[in-house]
């Protein structure tokens, strides 16, 4: 390969650097199903389970769960509203939305 | 321990009304740590309240309220058993999913200020108004 080839690749970043080892214990069960898992969709078992640890213990940053605080502070909508009309609303809003379903 | 945060509270932290700004206290002490959980079920309320417009411009408030409380918890399978076995004549449906994922999840503490909630075995309701009951409850959070 020389120099004029290099120029052809494309730079390719990992968005996370996978760079700690933890090492867990399973039953033979659960290790079936998370191999029948990947398999089924096609990705490793870590894969799978980096996934599962972002869906147990979350991946929203401080900082960008202050900021939609923030943005609900910032509303400000006049209303009055007590809990038993509000799953009312929810209520009729989902009649609704099934209504406009069998319509089409 | 752990407490499920109901969608009148999320509604109410975006409304000038007079749980406002309990309800925005108990969203900062979940920004902070507290163990404030939600499910796709109580944010899908939320969802249909701003779709509908019904209270007003609520543009965004649930996927705001997405972020303070990912990840969700799961409305499993379990969940709905629970929620299906429930004796608790004073709540409704959805109610029952939410009571149902609290049991699925071993949490004992909902907040909301839906008296319904009241009638439900095994679950305790702390009302965002009540001052003292929020204060314990983030305590021992």
């Amino acid at each position: 390969m020389n120099a004029a080839d290099l120029t052809s690749y494309v730079p390719v970043y990992a968005l996370h650097m996978l760079n700690e080892r933890l090492q867990i214990l399973v039953s033979a069960e659960q290790r079936r199903r998370l191999e029948r898992e990947a398999s089924h969709r096609g990705v490793s078992v870590g894969s799978l389970i980096r996934e599962a640890i972002d869906a147990q213990v979350g991946a929203v940053a401080v900082s960008d769960r202050e900021r939609a605080l923030d943005e609900i502070r910032a509303m400000r909508v006049s209303a009055t509203v007590t809990p038993e009309e509000i799953n009312r609303m929810v209520e009729q809003e989902r009649d609704a939305a099934l209504s406009r379903g069998l319509d089409r | 321990m752990s407490f499920l945060v109901d969608a009148n509270v999320i509604l109410y932290s975006a409304l000038v009304c007079e749980q406002r700004e309990a309800c925005l206290r108990i969203l900062e002490a979940i920004v902070h740590g507290a163990p404030g959980r939600t499910s796709p079920a109580v944010l899908e309320e939320v969802w249909h309240i701003e779709r509908s417009g019904r209270l007003g411009d609520l543009s965004g408030l649930t996927e705001r309220a997405h972020r303070i409380f990912s990840p969700l918890l799961p409305v499993t399978d379990e969940a709905f058993a629970h929620a299906l076995a429930l004796d608790a004549a004073s709540l409704g449906t959805n109610d029952r999913v939410h009571a149902g994922t609290c049991a699925a999840n071993g949490i004992g503490t909902i907040v909301s200020a839906d008296r319904g909630f009241d009638g439900a075995r095994g679950l305790r309701r702390v009302d965002p108004l009540n001052a003292r009951a929020v204060r314990r409850l983030l305590a021992a959070a």
